[in-house]
């Protein structure tokens, strides 16, 4: 046990930490002013939380210049970006793309790109879905052939997470002898990205087609089935974490206003239905909690049930997220449904969350699946 | 920030202890009693042989002090007792003094209370049932009316209390009367222990919407209490009222996790027995109640790490109760559903489905959201003290 209290103990302090810096570099207007400019980055954040915070390093190996933490570190922040709405590739970069390259063990891959990304000079992106939006491997048609040394990729990939402005691709393709992950520059010839017009404007999506781009073949030696399914529970159970954050932060913001907001004479949160709404979102918010940290720790060290715990505390916290965004706006009323106030960006933030890798009813079946119902 | 990559397991799993556990996992197979007698009066005592059989063999009361017979084991040893006991299937108490008694006299006792009163509790020699509610005081407990007057060196009890479970085996009742000015609420309690036997008191059964009598009315008419039996000081009654010991309820939650479980494979079992697994809308049901029944064991995890850790039990403690008693709920209508109108078949039918558990689990577990403190209640009270929202400023003063 005395594992679980000192790792609870260096999580704490990791999230004072994220928690104090995000408070002050990426307040509502800050995010607002990203989000107006259409830009993917506050540069002089970005280089302070990879230089100064390491945290674009924390789930890459030493060895690669990165602090060696895991999937349950990754979550510590990632939960704090959610609730603060960060603007910034780090997803992308840091929990698909980072840890796609650590899963696929493939030396040369990482050691090319893995410091980059831990030291942010790079910024990366991992992308499945294509026409259907379903991060489902089966579905995958982009190919890949073998051209010149490497490889060219063609096909269109959609929702790709900050796709537009990545400066690696790990675009998953089929080859000749069977599925792939190939890395893209993402200046490469062949390569045409383009932001989509989507719900959140806090976290952009691109559609990236690639005609014959050239590319390099990761994770050679090794089947992919062995690791890349791996690389989208943890995509599920760090996108969990994130959407952890937002929920709490809406239940603080309802909970705050609850307390000041005066009608008939009291405050609306000394009102049942209001306090009954609030404990409500409590209950999703530790229950979120508590699976987050599960499916971060099993997937942190490996244990059989992973999988299964990352697609439950997607699926839980995709609900909790986004009834709490929408609770926070009933509870602050007319004010609530202004554009002025943050409410919205919440609600955009979960409900995109929420139907990020595919419609949620496929999580439920695959949840199905994996618990042998 | 640097280190080598985790290996160490942050989840928190008790320590384990292969030896206790070991010991423990034998004595319960070598001194299991059996399956329960299906007449109610022989199950108190089969029960109460069980608890005697505990007690002989120092294996009674985790958490309680070794001078009352109790085993006194670290939380963690505490966390695999309750996991092998319900993994064993044993009895577990009888009444509801041990739970929520107990805990009141081992803090708030006199050494001559705890001796009088704790072993013949713990061994079963005598059930403690617990007279709070009344008919005007339910949620609103604190304005209770049943009184107890001074008169030398004894109360005289005068009320009724009502919902009293297990009242009808019950020797002892631990009751919450009052003793202060008419209006005098939380202030003006007293924590009195009454024996069930003494003059003047009456239990009526009730029966309850199952059909069953598992609790009753008790009627106190000029009921003599020596002043030896009050806890804590004249008119302090209301702070014990709901003391626990240690964390206990932690290991509690988990528990229920784990039986839950259990029950809800065997749902699954009975779905794919009948082929209706190969319903779509069926499947989805049961992947929302898989979700809530894995979620209550993480809750109950997190919980027990966050005692073991930090000592502190943190938000996920309080919200427990809410998230099992809806589970029961859910998962009992769900079952009936399922099974349509063979779900409607009494125990006495022989088409009845498993001795029509999940019908009598359905109409059972309507008391979930009621009994110890209602949904709504429970709701105002996370809302005001995890969250910290204002109260009802036309409600009175906590």
């Amino acid at each position: 046990m005395t594992g679980g209290a000192s790792a609870s103990a260096e999580h704490d302090e990791l999230r004072q930490v994220v928690r104090k810096f995000l408070g002050e570099r990426s307040p509502s207007h800050a995010v607002r002013r990203l989000m107006a400019a259409g830009e993917e980055r506050d540069h002089e954040v970005w280089s302070l939380l990879a230089g100064q915070l390491g945290l674009t390093g924390i789930a890459v190996p030493e060895r690669f210049g990165g602090a060696g933490y895991g999937p349950a570190e990754l979550a510590v922040v990632l939960e704090e970006m959610g609730g603060a709405l960060l603007v910034a590739p780090y997803f992308a970069t840091v929990a698909l793309a980072g840890q796609a390259l650590t899963a696929s063990a493939d030396e040369d891959a990482m050691a090319r790109w893995l410091p980059g990304i831990a030291d942010g000079t790079l910024t990366a992106t991992l992308a499945v879905a294509e026409e259907s939006g379903a991060w489902d491997l089966a579905e995958v048609a982009a190919a890949a052939e073998p051209a010149g040394g490497g490889w060219a990729v063609t096909g269109t990939k959609l929702f790709v997470i900050d796709g537009h402005t990545a400066g690696l691709l790990l675009v998953v393709a089929r080859a000749p002898d069977g599925l792939g992950v190939f890395a893209v520059d993402g200046g490469a010839a062949g390569v045409e990205a383009a932001r989509l017009d989507t719900l959140d404007p806090t976290r952009a999506l691109a559609s990236v087609a690639f005609n014959g781009a050239p590319a390099v073949r990761v994770g050679v030696g090794r089947d992919t089935a062995a690791w890349l399914p791996q690389v989208l529970d943890l995509a599920l159970a760090a996108l969990a974490a994130e959407q952890l954050g937002g929920a709490a932060r809406c239940l603080d913001m309802a909970v705050s206003y609850a307390k000041v907001r005066e009608q008939f004479g009291r405050p609306i949160g000394s009102f049942q239905a209001i306090k009954h709404k609030c404990a409500n979102l409590l209950v999703d918010v530790e229950c979120g909690r508590s699976a987050v940290f599960h499916a971060s720790a099993a997937a942190a060290t490996g244990q059989p049930d992973a999988p299964l715990a990352a697609v439950l505390a997607y699926t839980h916290c995709s609900q909790a997220f986004t009834r709490a965004a929408k609770e926070c706006i009933q509870i602050h009323g007319g004010i609530g449904y202004t554009w002025e106030h943050d409410a919205h960006l919440y609600l955009r933030r979960a409900k995109s969350s929420q139907l990020l890798f595919g419609p949620p009813a496929r999580q439920r079946a695959r949840l199905a699946e994996l618990a042998g119902i | 920030m640097t280190r080598e990559p985790s290996t160490a397991l942050p989840v928190p799993e008790p320590e384990p202890d292969a030896d206790f556990r070991a010991r423990l996992r034998e004595f319960l197979a070598a001194h299991h009693p059996g399956k329960p007698p299906k007449d109610p009066g022989q199950r108190v005592g089969w029960t109460k042989a069980w608890l005697a059989t505990l007690f002989d063999h120092g294996y009674a009361g985790p958490g309680w002090p070794r001078e009352f017979g109790g085993m006194e084991l670290p939380f963690a040893h505490q966390v695999i007792y309750h996991e092998e006991a319900a993994r064993a299937r044993v009895p577990g108490p009888l009444g509801t003094g041990l739970n929520i008694a107990a805990p009141t006299i081992i803090k708030y006792g006199t050494q001559e209370q705890k001796r009088r009163w704790l072993a013949p509790m713990l061994r079963g020699d005598t059930v403690w049932a617990q007279g709070y509610s009344e008919p005007e005081a339910g949620s609103d407990l604190p304005s209770l009316r049943t009184t107890a007057r001074r008169d030398g060196d004894e109360y005289v009890v005068r009320g009724q209390k009502v919902w009293t479970s297990h009242a009808g085996d019950a020797d002892i009742f631990f009751a919450l009367v009052r003793t202060g000015t008419r209006d005098s609420r939380q202030h003006g309690i007293t924590y009195l222990v009454i024996d069930a036997r003494a003059p003047g008191v009456q239990v009526r059964p009730l029966r309850d919407l199952t059909g069953g009598q598992l609790f009753a009315e008790v009627f106190f008419d000029d009921v003599r209490v020596p002043v030896a039996n009050r806890i804590g000081a004249e008119n302090g009654g209301w702070p014990l009222a709901r003391t626990s010991l240690g964390h206990e309820r932690a290991a509690g939650a988990l528990n229920q996790a784990a039986m839950y479980r259990r029950v809800l494979t065997e749902l699954e079992s009975l779905a794919r027995e009948r082929g209706q697994l190969a319903d779509p809308l069926v499947r989805d049901q049961f992947v929302d109640l898989e979700i809530r029944v894995r979620i209550m064991r993480y809750n109950a995890m997190m919980t027990i790490g966050g005692i073991l850790a930090r000592g502190d039990a943190g938000p996920t403690s309080s919200i427990s109760r809410l998230l099992v008693t809806a589970f029961e709920q859910d998962l009992h209508e769900f079952a009936v559903d399922l099974l349509g109108p063979a779900g409607l078949l009494g125990k006495s039918e022989p088409r009845a489905v498993q001795r029509s558990r999940w019908l009598t689990g359905f109409l059972r577990t309507r008391a979930s959201t009621i009994g110890a403190g209602t949904r709504e209640i429970q709701l105002n009270t996370v809302a005001e003290q995890v969250l910290g929202l204002p109260r009802d400023p036309g409600m009175p003063p906590r």
